[in-house]
């Protein structure tokens, strides 16, 4: 037994060390910034890991696609794109987040999945004055002159979808939704503007159920309660696991004949996979669809579909849109992009031409303008797919 | 609470008590393996999720909607968590007789790495699960819709508690495990080794695990979360329980079933803390669980 305490302590001390030398080589090459006509490097942080894996890589694949469709080049410089792995949230998107602006020392920052990520990695951009051009979560942030966004606030898809849940139902809507900072902003955004233009609610107390995130696995008790509520819809937003876990058991439930609307992330990306028969019919809102009608997004879906399978995602749609403000940026921004001026240069974008039709920024929140869409799952060929039924509101800013 | 129910319409609460009983009995079957190992061996296998998971994504992978394919994924899922719950056996051996931190960290870094390699070979996603066409709709209970499969599903648990009530209570093998519970030293007296027991009871509580992970797939489905969220259920069973008996597992699987259906439709404010709400009443009133001990020690 003594023999035998030392030996393990010596084992796990060689262990250690053996962690450390792998990880050492790993911290060696640190180049300085782009020099006139160079190259330049972008850094994209992403959910590599972890539970939002699957909208980290299309972030990074999307952004990998808009370069490769363009050999490899933002603004006619070549690009050093430096990857780096969010993982879960805050915790593991700030070291990653420090290396990428302090030691690779990149001209922009671009990715993020996580709303918590973004709010934790903002105050070491604003030290290094470096630009973020955000393609995924948007907490709300004092000062954005240094942030951008090509997703979407999380309480635009409700107010996109409100008016036309009130010109369709005739009666009162169920709204439930995730307990947490993104559920409540989603829900807020539709209840608002659903009691603005008339709408009634059918919850109980008038107010949205929430549902404990993301411990609920089971519906069927909440199902029970929109049937005793005598609503004649309901509308949700779920993503990821608990979407599939509702949208499969709302369509076994005794209220499966309600009509379901939802922020479209209820149905999008894999989760539709996971979901199949259960999903269809299910109305959606989004800024994008794959089966949009326009010559960039053709473009787009078919290079995607050359290299995936599957048709791109809204997450991989925002990230591709990024690169591309990235893009016009770097090129407005003369001989010696620094960060500075590529931060300024976005600004005076104006409208951009994208997969999801012309958008352009905000002046005051930094996120897009766009058009918002309705789409219902139904039958593309072999596959359920998200189909575009009509155009809804523009909303942002 | 039942005053509560009667005051007020009994007809909405119909459904969710009858969820209550197909979850508490997934909960069960999924939890029943962990009892026996941290009641028997002694060993805390926080690896345990793991097990049901694998049973999951295998009825992910194999299910196509017919009958055959659920035999196939059942035989396939058992065997597969079988060998993992005896290997986890094989890794514990040389810290078996260390406290039960050491086994918790142990099995603890098993669940990473597995809960890694599930995700490295099935994809980040959460796999659709296909049930047999027969049973993919919804039948008419007193009025309500309720999903044929979960309704078929209580059925198939209720026999497998049985089965396993019978194998504990009547069965050599029952009995030794028991009686291993009772006096771990006077059965290694009787010439029966105390690891051969432990490989025994966790390789038993692997397949359990597994067979739960197959069939309970379409209500608890496969995911990189569900292996803690299984895990966190079947604690939450083990503490209820008390590690007393089958009975007393059956028991506190079934609470936590109604507590996660009947007990979210009444009070859905307080959904977030009444299983723990549960927890906390149960350990400050009896804090042997809700059946006591059949050991007076």
């Amino acid at each position: 037994m003594s023999l035998t305490m030392p030996r393990r302590r010596r084992a796990r001390t060689a262990a250690l060390l053996a962690l450390v030398l792998l990880a050492a080589p790993a911290c060696a090459d640190d180049q300085g910034a782009a020099g006139p006509g160079g190259p330049v490097k972008i850094g994209l942080l992403a959910s590599l890991s972890g539970t939002y894996q699957a909208v980290g890589k299309d972030i990074r694949d999307g952004f990998q696609l808009y370069l490769s469709t363009h050999d490899g080049r933002l603004g006619g410089r070549r690009v050093e794109l430096v990857v780096a792995d969010e993982g879960n949230g805050a915790a593991t998107a700030v070291p990653a987040a420090t290396k990428l602006l302090k030691q690779d020392r990149v001209v922009a920052l671009t990715g993020v999945v996580g709303g918590g990520s973004v709010a934790a990695v903002y105050p070491l951009l604003n030290e290094a004055k470096v630009p973020f051009v955000g393609s995924n979560g948007r907490p709300e942030l004092k000062d954005v002159s240094r942030v951008w966004h090509t997703s979407y606030l999380s309480d635009e898809p409700g107010e996109a979808i409100a008016q036309h849940v009130r010109d369709d139902v005739k009666g009162s809507v169920y709204a439930i939704g995730p307990d947490y900072q993104g559920g409540w902003d989603e829900l807020r955004g539709f209840t608002e503007a659903f009691a603005k233009v008339g709408g009634r609610l059918a919850n109980p107390d008038g107010r949205t159920t929430f549902t404990p995130f993301p411990t609920t696995t089971n519906f069927t008790p909440y199902f029970a309660r929109i049937k005793a509520s005598g609503a004649d819809a309901v509308y949700t937003f779920y993503a990821g696991s608990a979407a599939v876990d509702f949208v499969k058991q709302y369509a076994q439930s005794e209220v499966k004949d309600l009509p379901l609307y939802a922020a479209g992330f209820l149905t999008e990306g894999g989760v539709l996979n996971a979901q199949g028969e259960a999903a269809r019919d299910i109305y959606s809102v989004l800024n994008y669809s794959p089966d949009l009608d326009n010559a960039e997004n053709r473009a787009f879906v078919a290079a995607w579909k050359a290299e995936h399978d599957g048709s791109p995602t809204t997450y991989a749609m925002a990230s591709y849109d990024a690169a591309a403000v990235l893009d016009r940026a770097i090129a407005a921004a003369g001989d010696d992009p620094t960060p500075e001026r590529v931060n300024a240069a976005i600004g005076q974008l104006g409208q951009m031409a994208s997969p999801r039709g012309t958008w352009q920024f905000s002046p005051t929140t930094h996120a897009p303008v766009q058009k918002w869409y309705l789409r219902q799952v139904r039958q593309d060929g072999r596959a359920l797919s998200n189909t575009v039924v009509g155009d809804l509101a523009t909303v942002g800013g | 609470m039942t005053g509560v129910v009667a005051g007020l319409r009994l007809d909405p609460y119909v459904v969710p008590a009858l969820d209550g009983v197909a979850y508490g009995l997934l909960v069960f079957v999924a939890a029943a393996g962990l009892v026996l190992c941290f009641g028997v061996a002694g060993i805390l296998n926080l690896a345990h999720g793991t097990l049901y998971a694998i049973g999951g994504y295998t009825a992910a992978a194999l299910l196509d909607g017919g009958w055959p394919s659920l035999a196939l994924a059942l035989a396939v899922g058992v065997v597969a968590a079988t060998a993992s719950g005896a290997l986890i056996a094989g890794l514990l051996t040389r810290v078996a007789a260390r406290s039960h931190l050491t086994q918790a960290l142990l099995t603890f870094g098993v669940a990473l790495a597995g809960g890694s390699l599930l995700v490295g070979a099935f994809g980040p996603d959460d796999p659709p699960v296909r049930v047999p066409a027969a049973l993919d709709g919804s039948v008419a209970v007193a009025g309500h819709r309720y999903a044929a499969y979960r309704l078929v599903f209580i059925v198939v648990a209720a026999l497998l508690a049985g089965l396993l009530h019978l194998v504990v209570r009547r069965t050599r093998a029952g009995m030794l495990v028991r009686a291993a519970v009772d006096d771990a030293e006077m059965v290694a007296v009787l010439g029966v080794s105390p690891a051969r027991i432990r490989v025994g009871v966790l390789a038993a509580a692997g397949a359990l695990a597994g067979a739960a992970g197959v069939l309970g797939a379409p209500i608890i489905g496969p995911g990189p979360d569900t292996a803690d969220a299984v895990l966190l259920l079947s604690l939450v069973v083990v503490v209820l329980s008390g590690l007393g008996s089958m009975t007393g597992t059956l028991l506190a699987a079934l609470v936590v079933g109604q507590i996660q259906t009947l007990g979210v439709a009444l009070a859905p404010s307080a959904a977030p803390f009444l299983l723990f709400a549960a927890m906390a009443a149960v350990l400050a009133v009896r804090a042997r669980g809700l059946a006591t001990a059949r050991r007076a020690t």
